[in-house]
């Protein structure tokens, strides 16, 4: 069987083993089969643009497997990750549903698996189907709210230090780890792209990462970073 | 707080806002779920952090939605006004509200509970997609927020 880019492909969504945990796949037997006959599974590299910011909505994408960088550039070739996408997103769906162009450049950070549909085919089938309507609304609501996190983040943080101890404590509340007293989380990024989330540059970033590690509050060991102090960790973050 | 009995079905205002121009029916229904409620200048509708109960419908006035940080520091993300749905996002996704919103004129504003809400958008599909439609515009207008606080850019004028 052709396996491309390494990826386990899930042909169709109706055996798809992981729906029932995803907000937007979960759905009824009638829309799925009617979404099944819409869509269009492809497979891409690392490193792949699924669309840029400033053109127009073709559709929209439905990560199954994978990660996308989400992110906004300025003229001087500024950018800012606004958000890493996981399994489950569907990403393009505001400029799908309103027409207006993408507000986001979105590009793979490890081969993925996607399914594409059609802009018209998409705004027939939310037409259609009211369940598959109300996970949309969902959908936009999460992403609004996660977008009015980003700005309170960017916006209200005084330094690049409080922001890096917010990401990384953001980073260690997810997969269980919240609760250990040193949560452990896998750096999948580089400084570079650290620093594209948080609004500076990637020197400040090593510069930050060395001051953590030297006071002991964090530790490395290969791509998996230790919160050892968490209580000083929340304190930068806090701006005290 | 002044109860102001107002029926969407004789308000003169609707067919221009995004959520208000729904089929006669669902409008009817809808007007049975919602309490409109008049509210002085400086009122604050919610606060982030406070569990999402209601979405706020704003029929008349305006309103400001702002983020804080943990020292009190405020950022506007918005302005609001007539036609607007607030909180709609926090009811949606059941969580908590991620803004706060206050008015900054005497308001006329119609509540739906969030357990009413939701049955009613699952029921009546017209409904829903004006909801998509006003969350998919609120998600533009946010990110055009965070491309101004994050590059300090605001993005060009579009034409449509």
């Amino acid at each position: 069987m052709l396996s491309p880019y390494g990826l386990d492909i899930v042909e169709s969504c109706l055996t798809c083993k992981t729906r029932t945990e995803r907000l937007f796949c979960d759905l009824p037997a009638a829309a799925l089969q009617a979404f099944e006959n819409i869509k269009y599974a492809t497979a891409y590299p690392k490193g792949a643009v699924l669309f840029v910011e400033g053109q127009a909505p073709r559709g929209i994408f439905v990560l199954c497997k994978g990660r996308v960088k989400m992110s906004i550039c300025a003229t001087d070739g500024k950018t800012l990750i606004v958000k890493i996408a996981e399994p489950g997103e569907v990403l393009g769906l505001s400029a799908a549903v309103s027409g207006k162009p993408y507000e986001l450049t979105a590009e793979t950070i490890d081969p993925c698996q996607v399914n594409f549909i059609k802009r018209e085919d998409f705004l027939r089938f939310l037409k259609d189907h009211s369940d598959a309507c109300f996970k949309v609304a969902e959908q936009l609501s999460e992403k609004y709210n996660s977008a009015c996190h980003e700005v309170r983040s960017l916006g209200l943080s005084h330094s690049a230090g409080e922001k890096l101890a917010k990401l990384l404590l953001e980073w260690s509340s997810k997969n269980g780890e919240a609760a250990k007293p040193e949560p452990r989380l896998r750096l999948a990024l580089t400084h570079e792209e650290i620093a594209q989330m948080i609004g500076t540059s990637r020197e400040t970033v090593t510069r930050l990462f060395a001051d953590l590690k030297k006071r002991q509050i964090v530790q490395t060991k290969g791509s998996t970073l230790v919160i050892r102090n968490k209580a000083a960790l929340k304190l930068i973050a806090t701006n005290n | 707080m002044e109860r102001a009995q107002t029926s969407c079905l004789e308000c003169v205002e609707r067919a221009d806002r995004a959520f208000c121009d729904l089929p006669s029916d669902v409008l009817r229904e809808f007007d049975g779920l919602k309490t409109v409620v008049s509210h002085p200048r400086g009122t604050v509708l919610f606060r982030e952090g406070q569990p999402a109960r209601e979405i706020f419908v704003m029929c008349g006035g305006r309103g400001r939605l702002s983020v804080c940080s943990e020292d009190g520091e405020r950022l506007t993300l918005r302005v609001v006004g007539p036609g607007e749905i607030l909180g709609l996002s926090a009811a949606l996704a059941g969580g908590c509200h991620e803004m706060s919103a206050e008015l900054l004129e005497d308001s006329s504003v119609a509540v739906i509970k969030r357990k009413d809400l939701l049955p009613f958008l699952q029921a009546h599909r017209e409904a829903c997609l004006q909801v998509v439609n006003l969350l998919s515009q609120d998600l533009h207008f946010a990110y055009d927020r965070v491309r101004a606080v994050g590059l300090g850019r605001v993005r060009r004028a579009r034409i449509h």
